[in-house]
């Protein structure tokens, strides 16, 4: 499942995260992305994958990489073991999406969660008119055979941060390849972006 | 370059055991192959397991077969020989030349037998650090081995963190869990059972207790198996046979194979090691030096750490093997995880297992690429 979009989302990734950060990328593929970390703000990075040949993959390139899964594995790590840990496309595939969220600000300063907009304009429409399961560039299985388990549109994934006290300190928008202060929710944040891709912390009590 | 070697150790100091003995002057045999560089930074240090020995890649002086790694150290394998200088030592309390309790005690002119004093992992490893102090290594590229020889590895990263660039413990655990202390127990009345263990002094006489080292084995061997891997191979079939005898000879096919099993390893190895090795498997906790803390026992560590298990290994599981990539995580130290899916057992780090060759070699290259 690479639906990353390794230009776009990579840069706008490396731009959240200052020099020599150490970073943990759970579902990290083929480590691709921690690799460009290292070379544009040499970062001291970890992966955490769940396909044995991926892993296989970051090895050979050198990257410290645990077979493992989001859902299971993360509660191995310290608090604040991390800078950051980054989460891209993965949110969906998870059991628990809130458990992963909050793991994920408990054992890294910041987190950084990329995942597909179920509320884009062309997912909704697509099962407004059709009334089928939308398939896209970015949701490109059908639905009986989809790894993904549990979708959400931007504003649900801003009423989850809410839940389980975590702050939004930072929206990407793709399209412009900018990063936004965060002011809370819109429908048109919604609407136009087919990828959510958010900065958060936890809220400290 | 390969030929067994043997070296006098501690010969002016000597090797203080955990015991509160000491070993002055004792022998290690080692074998190594490829060539130190000039650097002194590809040395690869392999520890053997339980039963295994120095000859890791050539062919064994006793049983003619090939070496117990073959699979993974030679030219062009993980641990490449063309580019390593790979270095095996037999443990100290083993019987394949290091010094244990069959060979002289240097002090008295007779063998050790049972003299021998109880010998520890960390012995072990103290032992080993004398021999790369004399091969003129600073520092080790990799350390690695499976079982006990992962055993070993971790005592290395614990004890000896500055001189470890990176290391591959596998199948293996921080401590021996009760149900591993049991099956050493079961293994170890077996041998003392024989009569002709006869306290250990056997080693004049012409019956040597190789019964009980015989039922030893099998006992262990079970262990190192899985239950599918047992089924899939022997199931109940019966042996050179179409019925059953109705007897007490082996008429299952896993019973023969038991028993060679038994048979065979008795002509290798020596009764009195495997008491002394088992034990020294059975006092082993790596935190026991730090009041249990694993997290004080690795705080100096800063090895880059590939950990590796199989899912079938109920002997080590993958959840002992977590264990320690926990802490070492926990500590920031860059360790890499591993689980192969196989139903080879525990001893599939010895099985010709294509992901373990995958994972051992990418480790191994990016490492050194890296250095």
């Amino acid at each position: 499942m690479s639906l990353i979009n390794e230009k776009k989302d990579f840069k706008i990734i490396a731009d959240l995260i200052p020099a020599n950060s150490s970073v943990i990328d759970v579902g990290c593929n083929d480590g691709s992305l921690l690799e460009f970390l290292k070379e544009e703000k040499d970062i001291n990075g970890r992966g955490m994958e769940i396909d044995q040949q991926k892993v296989q993959l970051c090895l050979s390139k050198g990257i410290s990489v645990i077979e493992g899964d989001a859902d299971l594995d993360l509660y191995d790590y310290p608090d604040n073991l991390f800078d950051y840990s980054i989460l891209t496309y993965t949110l969906q595939a998870t059991k628990s999406p809130k458990n992963v969220l909050s793991e994920l600000v408990r054992i890294s300063s910041k987190a950084i969660i990329s995942f597909p907009n179920f509320g884009h304009w062309k997912i909704a429409t697509s099962l407004l008119i059709k009334r089928k399961m939308p398939i896209s560039e970015k949701l490109s299985y059908s639905w009986h055979e989809t790894p993904n388990l549990h979708f959400c549109t931007i504003n649900d994934f801003i009423d989850l941060c809410e839940e389980a006290g975590i702050r939004i300190e930072k929206q990407a928008n793709l399209k412009t390849n900018r990063l936004n202060k965060f002011y809370g929710k819109n429908l048109l944040n919604s609407y136009f972006n087919e990828v959510g891709l958010f900065l958060v912390s936890k809220i400290k009590n | 370059m390969n030929e067994n070697k043997i070296v006098e150790l501690a010969t002016e100091q000597a090797l203080v055991l955990d015991c509160g003995k000491s070993l002055k002057s004792f022998k290690t045999a080692y074998t190594t192959y490829g060539k130190l560089n000039d650097a002194k930074d590809n040395a690869i240090l392999i520890c053997h397991a339980l039963t295994g020995d120095q000859y890791v890649a050539s062919n064994h002086p006793i049983t003619k077969k090939e070496g117990w790694w073959s699979y993974i150290v030679g030219p062009e394998k993980p641990i490449d020989t063309n580019k390593f200088f790979v270095v095996c030592p037999n443990v100290i309390g083993g019987c394949m030349g290091s010094t244990g309790p069959k060979e002289i005690n240097s002090e008295t002119g007779k063998v050790y037998g049972t003299d021998f004093p109880v010998i520890t992992i960390a012995d072990m490893v103290r032992a080993q650090k004398l021999l790369i102090d004399y091969l003129g290594i600073e520092k080790i590229f990799c350390v690695t081995g499976g079982s006990m020889g992962g055993m070993l590895v971790l005592e290395w990263l614990s004890k000896f963190p500055e001189m470890v660039h990176s290391a591959i413990p596998i199948a293996t655990a921080t401590n021996h869990s009760a149900q591993n202390i049991a099956l050493n127990e079961l293994a170890r009345q077996s041998i003392m059972a024989d009569p002709n263990w006869n306290s250990g002094n056997y080693y004049n006489s012409d019956n040597k207790p190789l019964k009980g080292l015989s039922v030893a084995r099998m006992a262990a061997h079970i262990s190192y198996l899985s239950k599918d891997a047992l089924h899939s191979k022997f199931g109940r079939n019966l042996q050179d046979k179409s019925s059953l005898d109705y007897s007490f000879d082996a008429d299952f096919q896993i019973e023969s194979y038991l028993r060679h099993q038994g048979f065979t390893f008795v002509d290798r190895f020596d009764a009195n090691s495997y008491l002394y090795i088992t034990r020294a498997m059975d006092y082993f906790d790596v935190s026991s030096s730090n009041d249990g803390s694993l997290i004080e026992s690795f705080k100096n560590t800063f090895s880059k750490v590939l950990c590796i298990s199989f899912t079938s290994d109920w002997l080590y599981p993958t959840s002992e093997n977590k264990k320690i990539v926990k802490v070492f995580n926990t500590l920031g130290i860059n360790v890499s995880f591993i689980e192969i899916e196989t139903d080879g057992g525990h001893d599939s780090f010895l099985l010709e297992e294509p992901k373990l060759f995958e994972a051992m070699q990418g480790f191994i290259k990016s490492t050194y690429e890296n250095l």
